[in-house]
C-alpha cells in the first residue's frame, strides 16, 4: 500500500511540474494572451521566422497546428468543437467546403495586399471571383525522371511514357485524377472530359502502357525514385522537388501537351473565433518580401509576382517549377465533376489498374 | 543439447537484432550533419540543439507526457475498482457479461472509439483540447487496467479475505492491508501499459486534438508529408533513453522488493 501510495504520490509531483514547465512555456511564447490566431496547415508548409515576424509585427499570437490530408481537415472543421481561423486547403476540397458551408466569404478590402497574385492564378473554376480562398502555392503534375537510367535520353510528352524502351521502369502515384489524366492528354482531350467516348479510349490508351509500369504507388514514390528503383515517375512538382533535392541526378518535366494545375489555398473556415486577426496574417503573407521568403523556404511554386520578382533567379528562372506563359496555357485545373462523374473516373482507374500485362 | 541452445541463443540475437536495428538506424542518423537519412556526412549534435530551441516542439512533448501521465494514473484507480467489482460479483453470467464488454472495449478498432469520441464530444459542446484527449485515453485505457489486474485477483486465495475478516478487520482494512498491496504487481503493470498506450496511440488521438493542443504522434504523423527533418531522430534518440532507464530503475526497484519479500513478509 506504501509503495502504491508513494507511486501515486510521484506521479503527480512530475505532473504538476509539467503543468508549471507547460505553463512558462507558454508564457515565454506569450500564447496566454487573448489576441491569438489558429492556423491549420500542413506539416511544415510554412516558414517559422515568418510566423515569429507576424507576431512582433502586429502583436497576436500564433498557435500553428498541422493536419496531413485535406480529408482530416475537413472532418475536423466540420466537426466544430475547433477553433481555426485560417486553413490551407487544395482546391478541390475548396470547392467541397463550399458546398457543405464550412467557409467565410473574405472581405477583399481588408486584403490590399491581393494585387501582388499573379492574376493567371485568381479567378479560376474552383472559386470565381475568389470570394472564398486566396492562392498559397502552386504546381504542376508531372514527369520525374533519371536521364543515366535512360542513356541520356530526354522525355518531355506523355507519349514519351509509351515508349517499349521504358518497359518496366516507370512508377505511377495512387490517384485516378492523376492517371486517367494522364492518358486523357495524352490523346489531346481535357482533363475535366466527360464524354463517355473519350474517357473509353482514355483507358484502352491506358492499358497499353502497363508494361511499361512497374508500380503504382503513394507516398513512398518519392522514396523509390530518389533511391533509383525507377527511371521515371508520374508526380506532383511538390514532390518533385523533393525527390531531386534529394537525388541531383534526377529531372522534371511538364508533359508538352498539357497537365493539371493544383492549388493550395488560405480560407477562413466558419469555426474562426477571430476572423480580424485571420484577415491581416493572409494580407501578411500575400505581402512579396514574405511570399518569396516563405516560397524559399518550402520550396513550392508562389503565385505571388511581386515575390517571384524579388526570388534569385535560380529559383524563379526555372521554368521545371515556374513555367513559361505558353505552358501554363496548357494546363487545367480539375473541375468539380460531381460526385457520379468521379465514381466513374475512379471506377476506370481501378479497372486500369487491375489489368494484366 | 549444448548445440542445441547455442542455436537457439544466435536465433534470440537475431531476433533482437532485427527488432532493434530500426531505433539504432535511426540514433544512427541522429548525428548526421548532412540533413538527410541517406548518407552519413559527418558528427553533429545541432539537431539536439535544434530539438531544446523549437519551443513548439517541447510543448508538444509536455503534452503528451503530462497526459500519458495523469491518463494512466485516473485510468489505474478506476480499472482497480472495476477488475475488484468484476471479480466479486456472485452471478456467474453477470460476470461473464461484464468481462466480455472489457473485452470488446480492448479489441474495438482504434478509429471506431476516435470517432465516436469525436461526435460526442461535439454533440456535448466540449472543446477540443486537453479535457478531450485526457478523457479519451482515460476511456481507452481503463480496460487495459482491468484485464492486467484481474489476473492477480483471481490468483489470490479467498481464506486471505476470510482470515483478516476473522481477525477483525473492517472493510476498508481489507482492502488496503490485504488486497490492494497483494495486486500491487497487477496494478503496475496495469499503469504502465496504459501509460505506453497513451504515449504512442495515434488513431483516437488523432480525431480529439484541437485548439492549439496537440500530441506527438499526431505532429510526427502530419509531417511525414513533408519528410520528417532529422530533429525527429534526435527527439526519438532522447525518448528512446528516457524509456531505457524508466525500464531498467523499474526493474531495480522490483528486484529490491523481491529480495525485502524474502526476509520479512509483513509490510
Amino acid at each position: 500500500m506504501k509503495q502504491l501510495f508513494n507511486a501515486f504520490i510521484a506521479i503527480a509531483v512530475i505532473s504538476v511540474i509539467l503543468y508549471v514547465s507547460i505553463n512558462q512555456l507558454n508564457s515565454s511564447q506569450g500564447y496566454s494572451g487573448g489576441n491569438t490566431l489558429t492556423i491549420y496547415n500542413w506539416g511544415d508548409y510554412v516558414d517559422p521566422e515568418l510566423i515569429a515576424r507576424f507576431e512582433k509585427e502586429t502583436g497576436i499570437k500564433v498557435i500553428y497546428q498541422t493536419f496531413d490530408s485535406n480529408e482530416a481537415m475537413m472532418t475536423k472543421i466540420s466537426q466544430g468543437g475547433t477553433t481555426f481561423d485560417v486553413a490551407m486547403p487544395s482546391e478541390y476540397a475548396i470547392s467541397k467546403m463550399k458546398e457543405d458551408g464550412l467557409l467565410i466569404p473574405l472581405d477583399h478590402s481588408k486584403l490590399p495586399n491581393l494585387k501582388n497574385i499573379d492574376t493567371r492564378f485568381m479567378d479560376l473554376s474552383f472559386d470565381p471571383g475568389n470570394q472564398y480562398s486566396i492562392p498559397y502555392f502552386w504546381g504542376t503534375v508531372g514527369i520525374v525522371y533519371n536521364p543515366a537510367m535512360l542513356n541520356g535520353k530526354k522525355i518531355t510528352s506523355w507519349n514519351d511514357l509509351w515508349d517499349p524502351e521504358m518497359k518496366n521502369k516507370i512508377l505511377l502515384a495512387d490517384g485516378a485524377r492523376e492517371v486517367m489524366g494522364m492518358g486523357l492528354n495524352s490523346l489531346g482531350y481535357s482533363l475535366n472530359d466527360t464524354n463517355e467516348a473519350h474517357l473509353q479510349e482514355a483507358k484502352a490508351k491506358l492499358n497499353t502502357i502497363t508494361p511499361n509500369v512497374k508500380a503504382i504507388v503513394g507516398d513512398e514514390i518519392k522514396m523509390l525514385l530518389a533511391n533509383e528503383e525507377a527511371a521515371a515517375g508520374v508526380v506532383w512538382s511538390g514532390d518533385a522537388s523533393e525527390i531531386m533535392g534529394e537525388n541531383e541526378k534526377l529531372d522534371y518535366v511538364v508533359p508538352e501537351e498539357g497537365s493539371n494545375l493544383w492549388f493550395d489555398n488560405m480560407v477562413i473556415p466558419k469555426t474562426a473565433a477571430n476572423r480580424e486577426a485571420a484577415h491581416q496574417f493572409i494580407n501578411f503573407m500575400l505581402e512579396p518580401d514574405v511570399a518569396a521568403q516563405n516560397a524559399e523556404y518550402v520550396g513550392y511554386s508562389t503565385p505571388n509576382k511581386e515575390g517571384l520578382a524579388i526570388l534569385p533567379e535560380e529559383i524563379s528562372g526555372d521554368e521545371r517549377f515556374y513555367p513559361d506563359t505558353e505552358t501554363t496555357e496548357k494546363l487545367e485545373v480539375y473541375d468539380n465533376l460531381g460526385k457520379k462523374m468521379l465514381a466513374h473516373y475512379n471506377e476506370l482507374f481501378l479497372e486500369f489498374k487491375m489489368h494484366r500485362k | 543439447m549444448r548445440k542445441n541452445s547455442k542455436l537457439s541463443n544466435l536465433y534470440l540475437v537475431l531476433v533482437f537484432a532485427i527488432l532493434y536495428a530500426p531505433i539504432f538506424y535511426l540514433m544512427y542518423y541522429s548525428f548526421n550533419s548532412g540533413g538527410t537519412m541517406r548518407e552519413f556526412e559527418g558528427f553533429t549534435l545541432d539537431w539536439y540543439k535544434e530539438v531544446f530551441q523549437d519551443t513548439r516542439l517541447l510543448i508538444i512533448v509536455l503534452n503528451t507526457l503530462i497526459i500519458a501521465l495523469l491518463s494512466s494514473a485516473i485510468s489505474t484507480i478506476l480499472g482497480v475498482f472495476g477488475a475488484l467489482a468484476i471479480t466479486y460479483v456472485k452471478k456467474r453470467r453477470t460476470k461473464n457479461t461484464l468481462l466480455t464488454m472489457n473485452n470488446v472495449l480492448i479489441v474495438s478498432p482504434d478509429v471506431i472509439i476516435g470517432a465516436s469520441f469525436l461526435i460526442l464530444f461535439t454533440m456535448i459542446g466540449i472543446k477540443l483540447g486537453f479535457t478531450s484527449v485526457l478523457l479519451s485515453h482515460i476511456a481507452f485505457s481503463v480496460p487495459i487496467v482491468v484485464i492486467m489486474v484481474l489476473p492477480k485477483l483471481e490468483e489470490m486465495s479467498s481464506s486471505l479475505v476470510d482470515a483478516a475478516r476473522d481477525l477483525g478487520a473492517s472493510k476498508w482494512e481489507v482492502l488496503t492491508k490485504v488486497i490492494l498491496p497483494y495486486i500491487t504487481p497487477g496494478i503496475f503493470a496495469g499503469f504502465f501499459m496504459a501509460l505506453t498506450y497513451s504515449l504512442d496511440d495515434f488513431a483516437v488521438t488523432f480525431f480529439v486534438t484541437g485548439n492549439g493542443f496537440s500530441t506527438l504522434s499526431v505532429e510526427i504523423y502530419s509531417l511525414a508529408r513533408q519528410g520528417i527533418s532529422l530533429t525527429i531522430n534526435a527527439l526519438s534518440t532522447l525518448i528512446f533513453l528516457v524509456t531505457i532507464l524508466l525500464v531498467v530503475g523499474y526493474y531495480f526497484i522490483t528486484q529490491r522488493n523481491n529480495r525485502v519479500k524474502g526476509v520479512a513478509i509483513r509490510k
